[in-house]
């Protein structure tokens, strides 16, 4: 087995559980056990019309065609192709209903893994490649439809049909029975084989598909940069080996599948070989030779009978295999459960956080955001925040400067709980972050952030985005961030279609679309986290004033790097490795001659 | 195997291209295939003999051996039958992993432009899911070609045997499978196309929404999301139960035609047996036969949706092989690395999108060893006009010029290898930051902090922040670089661009999301590395650009100021304008100065 060596690589499962996938898959199969059932009547008919017609021809041979009796056979004939069309009506029906089935089935598991994946937190997408999660969603429910799709729920079928054989067989002959699955063990060991071999390998294929799905999701959303860096060669070189590793993942089921097939055949031909064999044995010279021949013809027949579903169940037991690494999968991703933003647990009493999941009454005096000895780390590492204590009074604007990565975009992912704080309590309007509702939180913290993502679609979506706003709130919108002139610049309207991420804008207009989006929602609290980086002075300022009207009142926290934008806040807070070491107003801090001031002459001797 | 860098794209590019590669392999399988048809057509010969040596005289002599030779005939139908699956099955996994590897260096070819208009998700959903369907119709196809060919013909032997007429009357309907396949065809061939277009969109939302989860999150537009996506699903059910349709239909039709032979057998050979033409057993044994075909016929079935379907697909994945990267090659020879000097000229450059100016007339010079700024209003057209010097959006002949040399006769790996590039938007793999920054110099450095890393890491100012992390160099970032702050993230795509060493370096706003004093630092820092180097810094910020040797003012895609700082100061014209803001703070730096 080769390993190809990427970071985040997914380990191959170890043991199955299939009655388990089986029953959890059921969970998606029984909200349409009507089609289950509907099935259920088809499949009997089905055979049913299909056994009826060998019937008419023995009646054909016996009463008319052996007797010389031609006149009735069109007739025969007539109800023969009624019942030729009746079998394929219902085998139509038959299949159509258990596509329905099928693809039903896959539609609400896709959904169930859709709506959990959206469930986790944003850690979870940290380490979490988007490849994989898409492979999840796609290519591992395309393969678990193929067991609906070639079938396999037939199986029981199958079963059902293989142990009656296996009963008339006893009742004709209890020894020839015995000598005939005398074989079953070879057939065992065989299965099992096969088995093992082939879910250890489409195991690691389900893992491979990911990781190409991973690596080609990546290197096309980069591409710029693999072009700059003329990566292509490494890149394909890479690519290569995941490739190669999931064309040879396959090896093993491709032989388990060849040889189960084949071999099961050969060992029906065994058992017929031995029946005969022992027959001639017994036959000594006077026995009764033609009851004798009679038995072992009907069980030549049997023994036929029952190797064919054998076979054909040993073409789907492959597809099965497939489709459980791909549950497998599925399943393991659904049982892994990080939520998002939970309520608070009991454990939160000390936090002096209410229970109760409805919201708290709000507390007008309060200060619109509250942190108080906040601490976090992102994962095991390093502290990032180190009891950050502050507040934003309402209708205050609020400014944050400090170093890069001083912890300042943490500050506003833990605010609305993008991620969650390991210690101390954050408040808005009074109330414990963690004993709102995330939606109402969200509702009431806008945040616009560093990286802008626009998705695809016009422009007037994006800055909707979910809202039900009329056109006018829309303009009122563009207006405001100054972003009229600029879309008329370009010859774009609000109709105008984004390509993916914005790539057909300019950094500073996907800025200011996105600056657009957060007034249109009409803030209660505007998070801003430099997010006129990119634009140019004279477009900031329209911006700032656009700002300064609509949040006149209302609480604005502001992150930049730029003096301008930060001199005229009500309150500085600066922030340094994880802490808040100086707060006041400009004056007050340069007039302190701490850190801001000496920030701010950097500014000026650089300005 | 190292896939070629440009896919073929021949002419007599088809289905069949990738797997005729193998046809060694497919050869000798389809030869163990007829092979393992003949062998198993003797296994109900022998059991036949081994019956009626039951009857006979002599049983306990004459069974054991022909039980002994049936079994070797199922052991030998066994083997050869394995052999040739695994020598099919494995030619089309072959064949499958040469188009994918071919598939995925020519989308690397393909330019920036070409994934605008092709997202992400969709052409993800061709390398997986499509390529699958193609394979489908490689492997399982072929076995079935064979496998059904010969069982139509040995049946057909057979009853030729026994009665010619007959025989010609049973084979009437089956005519009709063509009809019956050329109509459902086309059915299944638009019904799949459907599918993976609809397959190919889903995934393309999915994508985004992944990517998009933090926005997703705190702007709350779940519900709106998941709508979008429970529709497309919907979407995608209703086209995959068009095509279980048409498939649902052409499986019993089969059957139909072949139960209508049997109708017909029954009729006419009935009558013929009456009027004592034919034995009554030939017509049952006949009969037999027929029942025989009942298999491959329905596998005609499934052949034919095979086909349909690895072609709906295969049109797909064509399509993607024969669309040529735009942006291509130079035919002329490549520079001499270390002669070049990285004198960058542009002369009246214009670029439109959708028929947009967005670079109008652009004509500038930047000599070796200087810096340029390019400031302007957002969206005057900045990152356009370096994208062209690195071809990443092409340029007209004539128009673009590195060391007199037009950009368009040079290979593009020379070219570019002359250029360092931080683009404005930071863009990491998710990798160790030591290997992000050892892509400029395209090397794998598996998390250790060479010597060319560290330097480079220095000046792009992250050395602080990465000995506070407890990995350092070794830190996995997230995709995209998500797991660092804005400014780290900025700051490793800076210093990737300075560990290439290039002889033209490009820094597009890159110092945008860092604090005024990293800024400073930085820029005292790029001063040193940018000595003797060709430096074009795109910023917003007057003190990036101030001590630049050129500043060239782009307004609306054209040139309108080039000039040094104080000589645009003097002049007073767009820049003066523009910069206004940041310079009152500046008129302080000039009193300062002035005393
Ligand atoms: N998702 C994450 N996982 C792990 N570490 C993270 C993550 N996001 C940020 N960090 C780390 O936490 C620290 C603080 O990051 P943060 O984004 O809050 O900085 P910042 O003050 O906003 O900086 P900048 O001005 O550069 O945006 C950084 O050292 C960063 O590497
Ligand atoms: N693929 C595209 N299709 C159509 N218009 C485009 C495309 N790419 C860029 N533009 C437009 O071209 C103009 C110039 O874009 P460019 O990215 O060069 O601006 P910029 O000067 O770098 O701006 P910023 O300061 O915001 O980064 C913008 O108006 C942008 O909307
Ligand atoms: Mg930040
Ligand atoms: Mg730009």
């Amino acid at each position: 087995m080769t390993t190809v060596n990427a970071p985040a690589q997914e380990a191959v499962l170890g043991k199955a559980y299939d009655l388990r996938l089986m029953r959890q898959l059921w969970r998606y199969v029984r909200p349409h056990a009507r089609l289950l059932a509907v099935w259920g009547v088809l499949l009997p008919l089905t055979l049913a019309f299909e056994l009826a017609q060998p019937y008419l021809l023995k009646i054909a041979i016996e009463d008319h065609i052996a007797v010389g009796d031609a006149s009735g056979l069109g007739l025969i004939a007539i109800a023969y192709v009624a019942l030729v069309v009746a079998q394929a009506a219902s085998a139509f029906g038959e299949q159509w209903v258990l596509q329905l089935l099928g693809q039903r089935s896959m539609h609400g598991l896709r959904l169930a893994i859709y709506d959990h994946v959206l469930r986790q937190r944003a850690a979870f997408f940290d380490r979490m490649p988007v490849g994989r999660l898409l492979t999840r969603m796609t290519n591992d429910i395309e393969s678990l439809n193929e067991m609906f799709a070639q079938g396999v729920v037939t199986l029981v079928a199958d079963l059902v049909k293989m142990i009656a054989i296996v009963v008339i067989m006893l009742t004709l002959d209890v020894t020839l029975t015995l000598l005939t699955f005398l074989t079953l063990p070879l057939l065992w060991l065989l299965v099992t084989w096969a088995r093992g071999a082939m879910r250890s390998s489409f195991r690691e294929i389900r893992v491979r598909i990911a990781a190409m799905n991973a690596f080609v999701q990546e290197h096309l959303s980069g591409i710029r940069v693999v072009q700059l860096f003329r990566r292509q060669t490494a890149a394909a070189r890479e690519y290569d080996a995941i490739n190669a590793a999931h064309r040879d993942a396959y090896l093993d089921s491709i032989k388990a599948d060849a040889a189960m097939y084949a071999l099961v055949e050969a060992i029906g031909v065994i058992a017929i070989a031995a029946i005969a064999w022992w027959t001639a044995r017994g036959l000594g010279a006077g026995a009764d030779t033609a009851a004798h021949l009679a038995l072992v013809i009907v069980f030549i027949e049997y023994i036929n009978k029952f190797f064919i579903p054998v076979r054909d169940l040993s073409a789907k037991y492959t597809v099965m295999q497939g489709a459980m690494a791909a549950s497998e999968r599925i399943m393991q991703l659904l049982e892994s459960d990080e939520p998002d933003a939970p309520p608070a647990a009991a454990s939160d009493a000390a936090a002096g956080a209410p229970g109760a999941a409805t919201a708290p009454a709000p507390q007008p005096a309060a200060p619109a955001i509250a942190f108080e000895q906040v601490e976090f780390a992102y994962g095991r590492g390093e502290p990032v925040l180190r009891g950050v204590s502050l507040e934003v009074p309402r209708g205050a604007t609020v400014a944050v400067v400090g170093a890069t990565g001083s912890g300042k975009s943490t500050l506003i992912k833990l605010l609305t709980r993008l991620y969650e704080r390991d210690a101390g309590v954050i408040r808005v309007g009074g109330v414990d972050v963690r004993a709102l509702p995330v939606a109402e939180l969200r509702r009431r913290v806008t945040v616009v952030s560093q990286d802008v993502f626009l998705f695809r679609g016009t422009i007037a979506d994006n800055i909707r985005l979910g809202l039900d706003l009329d056109r006018a709130a829309l303009e009122d919108a563009v207006r405001r961030v100054g972003a009229d002139r600029l879309l008329a610049r370009r010859g774009a309207t609000l109709d105008t279609e984004i390509a993916e991420r914005g790539g057909n804008f300019s950094a500073g207009e996907r800025q200011l679309l996105a600056f657009a989006r957060a007034l249109a929602r009409d803030p209660e609290i505007l998070v801003l986290d430099e997010a006129t980086a990119h634009v140019d002075p004279e477009a900031e300022e329209l911006i700032e004033r656009g700002v300064a009207e609509l949040m006149r009142g209302r609480t604005t926290l502001v992150i930049a790097h730029r003096l301008s934008t930060i001199r005229n806040a009500d309150l500085i807070l600066v922030m340094a490795r994880g802490q808040v070491i100086e707060r006041g107003t400009h004056d007050e801090l340069v007039a302190a001659g701490g850190a801001y001031a000496q920030l701010e002459r950097t500014f000026r001797r650089h300005e | 195997m190292t896939a070629p860098p440009t896919a073929p794209a021949d002419a007599a590019l088809t289905p069949w291209t990738y797997l005729a590669r193998h046809r060694g392999r497919i050869l000798v399988g389809c030869a163990l295939l007829l092979l393992t048809n003949a062998l198993f057509l003797g296994i109900p010969v022998t059991m036949g003999l081994a019956v009626a040596a039951l009857g006979g005289a002599d049983p306990a002599g004459e069974v054991p051996p022909l039980a002994g030779l049936m079994i070797l005939f199922a052991l030998g139908t066994a083997i050869t039958r394995i052999g040739s699956r695994i020598l099919i099955f494995n030619a089309a996994r072959a064949a499958e992993y040469e188009l994918r590897g071919d598939l995925f260096a020519h989308l690397l070819t393909l330019e920036p432009a070409y994934y605008r208009a092709h997202p992400t998700g969709d052409v993800m959903s061709r390398l997986t899911s499509d390529v699958q369907t193609v394979r489908a119709l490689w492997g399982a196809g072929v076995l079935n070609i064979v496998n059904t060919g010969f069982a139509f013909a040995t049946v057909l032997v057979m009853m030729l045997r026994i009665d010619p007429w007959l025989t010609l009357w049973s084979i009437l309907p089956f005519p009709t499978i063509f009809i019956l396949g050329q109509i459902m065809g086309k059915r299944i061939y638009r019904a799949s196309q459907g599918v993976q277009q609809h397959l190919g969109t889903l995934s393309n939302n999915i994508q985004e929404d992944l990517t998009g989860i933090q926005i997703i999150k705190s702007y709350g537009v779940e519900a709106d999301r998941r709508a979008r996506f429970v529709a497309q699903s919907e979407q995608l059910l209703g086209q995959n139960m068009m095509l279980a349709r048409v498939r649902g239909q052409l499986g019993p039709a089969l059957a139909a035609v072949g139960s209508l032979a049997a109708v017909i057998i029954l009729f006419v050979g009935g009558r013929r047996v009456v009027a004592g033409e034919i034995e009554l057993g030939h017509l049952v044994e006949f009969n037999g036969y027929l029942a025989r075909l009942a298999w491959p016929v329905l596998a005609l079935g499934w052949m034919l949706s095979l086909l349909e379907r690895g072609r709906a697909s295969w049109h797909r994945l064509e399509t993607l092989l024969r669309t040529r990267p735009a942006i291509a090659d130079g035919a002329g020879p490549a520079l001499d690395p270390d002669a070049t000097r990285g004198e960058v000229r542009v002369e009246h450059l214009s670029i439109a999108f959708d028929g947009r100016a967005v670079l109008d007339d652009v004509s500038v010079t930047m000599a070796p060893g200087t810096v340029t700024a390019i400031v302007g209003r957002t969206g005057a057209g900045k990152s356009t006009l370096v994208d062209c010097l690195a071809r990443l959006i092409d340029v007209p002949a004539g128009t673009v010029f590195l060391d007199g040399r037009d950009v368009t006769t040079l290979p593009l790996d020379s070219l570019r290898g002359a250029i360092g590039y931080a683009p404005q938007e930071a863009f990491l793999f998710s990798t160790t930051i030591a290997d992000n920054v050892a892509l400029g110099f395209g090397q794998a450095v598996a998390g250790q902090a060479v010597p060319r890393v560290t330097d480079a890491a220095t000046a792009a100012g992250l050395a602080r922040d990465l000995a506070q992390m407890p990995d350092g160099y070794a830190t996995v970032v997230g995709e995209r670089g998500i797991t660092l702050s804005g400014g780290q993230r900025q700051r490793v795509a800076l210093a990737r661009a300075l560990a290439s060493a290039p002889r033209v370096l490009i820094l597009d706003d890159s110092l945008s999301s860092v604090d005024a004093e990293t800024e400073r630092v930085i820029l005292e820092r790029l001063r040193e590395v940018m000595r003797g180097r060709t430096a074009i810094l795109i910023s917003h910020r007057v003190a990036a650009v101030k001590g630049a040797d050129q500043i060239v003012v782009l307004d609306a895609g054209r040139v309108v100021e080039v000039g040094t700082h104080d000589a645009l100061l003097a002049r007073g014209g767009v820049y003066a304008e523009l910069y206004r803001t940041q310079l009152e703070d500046g008129d302080a730096v000039a009193a300062e100065a002035a005393s």
